[in-house]
C-alpha cells in the first residue's frame, strides 16, 4: 500500500516536472479562456477553421488592430494617405510615415510607410500582427467622405508618391510632431 | 537522462496476432496491450504516418520576432484499419500499417469497402493509404490516430497530388528559356525551337523534353518543420508550403532524411545526442493516438532554437 501511494505520488511529481514528455524543450502555451464562440463539430470539419485560427492566434490588441485600424469597412479604419509613426521592438524604434497600401491578408495583413529622412526616400513594410509592431499612433488621418480634414486621396495604392515629392511635403506639411 | 530506446540490444520478434495479409476480425487494443509489452521507440523504428487535409497557410512569428510561413494540416478522423504483413519469395518481410480518414456516407460507399471498415470496425472513409513501417512498429486496427503523433521541432514528409497545370508548354514544364521579345523574332517567343540535330542521328532522342501535361500528379516536399500541434483540433502546423489544393488529403510521415535516415546513422556512429533533434526524449511509439492526446497538453509549440536575426553578429 505504500509502495502504491509512493508509485502514485512519483507519477504525479513526473506529469508535474514533465507535462509533455516527447521532447524538453517544446514550448506550452497557456491554455486562454476560449475568446472565439465558434461551435466545435464545423471546426473538426474545416468549416470556418482559417478564420478561428486568424483570431485565436493573435494577441487581444493586434486583433483589435486588424477589426479597426485594418479592417475593410470601419469608422476608425486607417485610408491611405494618412500619416503614422509606429513603435517597435527592433531598431528603428520609431519610425513614422505617410501609409502609402495596405495588404490585407488575416494574419499576414501588413502596410508600407514612406518617409524622406536626410534627402532619402525611405519605404517600411510592417506586419500588424508581428511581436516587433508595439505601437500604431495616428498623425492625420486622411480626408474621407464623412472627415474634411487632411489630404483628398482618390487611390487605394498610392505608389504614384514615390515620383512625385512634392505630393509628399503637401501631406506631411499638415502634420504636427 | 538515459534513454530507455538505448537498451534495446536485440530485435524485436514478430506479433503473433498478424496473419499473411490483412488482420481479420479487427483486435481491439487492449488485446494487442495484454499479448505484447508497450512498444518503445528505437533509432532504428520506421512509425506509421496520418492522413491530414491541407486546410490553407498562416503566418508566425517564432520566439525572436522572426516570420515563417505556416501550412495547416488537420487530422479528420484518421484510423487505422490494418495491419498489413506479405511475406516475398526471398523470405523478406514487408510491414505496413495502412490507415484511412475523412468519413463518407455508407450510401456512397461500394460494398467491397463497406466490408473492409465493417471488418476494421471504423465508419467508412474517403481515403485508405498504406505506410510502410517496421514490424515492431504496428498499430492496433481501430486505433485513432491524433494530431499528438507528431512532436513539434520534428521534420515531416508531405506527399500529396500537386496542383494541375494542364497542358503546359516548355517554359513553364522544363524552364526552358524560349525565343527573344523582339529583333525579329516571328510569332515563336514562348517556343520550344529546335528538338533535334540533323540527318544524324536523324531521331528525335528519347526523353526529349516537350510541351505537355503538368502537375496533378503525387509530389513529396521533404524536410518541413513541425512549429505547432493542437490536439483540440486535431491539427498540425508544418513551415512552408505543402503540395495540393486547400482541403486536399495529404500523406505525412516522418522525414525519412532528417529524422529516419539521420537516427539510424547517428546510432550505428554512437552519437546519442544527435538520433533525434535537439531536446527530444522519444516519439510517441507505435503511433500518437487519441488517448494519448488526452493526457498531454492540448497545444504544444515547436522552441526556437536559432540566433536571433535581429542582433547583428559580432
Amino acid at each position: 500500500m505504500l509502495l502504491n501511494s509512493l508509485r502514485q505520488c512519483a507519477r504525479a511529481m513526473s506529469t508535474a516536472t514533465q507535462p509533455y514528455p516527447f521532447s524538453k524543450l517544446a514550448k506550452i502555451p497557456p491554455v486562454l479562456p476560449s475568446t472565439s464562440t465558434m461551435p466545435r463539430e464545423p471546426l473538426l470539419k474545416g468549416k470556418g477553421l482559417m478564420q478561428h485560427l486568424t483570431e485565436t492566434l493573435a494577441t487581444p490588441q493586434k486583433r483589435n488592430w486588424l477589426h479597426t485600424y485594418f479592417a475593410r469597412r470601419h469608422p476608425l479604419r486607417i485610408h491611405p494617405g494618412s500619416v503614422l509613426t509606429v513603435g517597435l521592438a527592433h531598431a528603428p524604434t520609431i519610425f513614422s510615415g505617410v501609409l502609402l497600401s495596405v495588404r490585407r491578408r488575416g494574419l499576414d495583413t501588413s502596410f508600407v510607410l514612406r518617409n524622406v529622412i536626410n534627402r532619402t526616400g525611405v519605404e517600411m513594410q510592417f506586419y500588424v500582427c508581428s511581436p516587433h509592431l508595439k505601437s500604431i499612433k495616428i498623425l492625420q488621418r486622411a480626408a474621407t467622405k464623412t472627415s474634411r480634414s487632411g489630404p483628398r486621396i482618390r487611390r487605394v495604392k498610392l505608389y504614384y508618391l514615390r515620383d512625385s515629392p512634392e505630393k509628399m511635403t503637401a501631406i506631411s506639411a499638415g502634420v504636427r510632431g | 537522462m538515459h534513454r530507455l530506446w538505448a537498451l534495446a540490444q536485440r530485435p524485436r520478434l514478430p506479433c503473433r496476432t498478424l496473419h499473411s495479409t490483412t488482420v481479420k476480425r479487427a483486435a481491439p487494443a487492449a488485446e494487442a496491450s495484454s499479448s505484447t509489452a508497450v512498444a518503445k521507440w528505437t533509432p532504428t523504428s520506421v512509425r506509421t504516418g496520418v492522413i491530414a487535409r491541407k486546410r490553407g497557410m498562416l503566418v508566425m512569428w517564432d520566439g525572436h520576432g522572426a516570420r515563417f510561413p505556416v501550412t495547416v494540416l488537420q487530422l479528420e478522423n484518421c484510423q487505422v484499419t490494418a495491419n498489413v504483413k506479405t511475406v516475398r519469395k526471398d523470405k523478406s518481410e514487408y510491414h505496413a500499417v495502412q490507415v484511412a480518414a475523412s468519413d463518407r456516407r455508407e450510401k456512397t460507399t461500394t460494398n467491397a469497402m463497406l466490408g473492409h471498415f465493417r471488418n476494421a470496425g471504423v465508419p467508412a472513409k474517403y481515403i485508405v493509404k498504406e505506410f510502410p513501417i517496421t514490424p515492431d512498429a504496428h498499430v492496433p486496427v481501430g486505433t485513432t490516430l491524433s494530431a499528438i503523433h507528431f512532436v513539434p521541432g520534428q521534420f515531416v514528409d508531405v506527399i500529396a497530388k500537386s496542383i494541375g497545370k494542364g497542358f503546359a508548354g516548355t517554359m513553364k514544364r522544363w524552364n526552358y528559356k524560349g525565343l527573344r521579345a523582339s529583333h525579329g523574332v516571328s510569332a515563336a517567343h514562348r517556343s520550344q525551337g529546335a528538338i533535334g540535330a540533323h540527318q544524324d542521328p536523324g531521331r528525335v532522342w528519347p526523353g526529349r523534353k516537350m510541351a505537355g501535361r503538368l502537375g496533378g500528379e503525387r509530389t513529396t516536399t521533404q524536410n518541413l518543420a513541425v512549429v505547432r500541434v493542437d490536439t483540440e483540433l486535431d491539427l498540425v502546423f508544418v513551415r512552408g508550403c505543402v503540395p495540393g489544393i486547400d482541403d486536399a488529403h495529404v500523406m505525412v510521415r516522418d522525414a525519412k532524411k532528417k529524422m529516419i535516415q539521420t537516427a539510424q546513422h547517428e546510432y550505428a556512429k554512437g552519437n546519442m545526442e544527435k538520433i533525434l533533434p535537439k531536446g527530444f526524449e522519444t516519439l510517441p511509439f507505435p503511433a500518437g493516438t487519441k488517448e494519448m492526446a488526452a493526457q498531454l497538453p492540448p497545444v504544444i509549440e515547436a522552441p526556437t532554437l536559432r540566433r536571433s536575426p535581429f542582433i547583428p553578429q559580432s
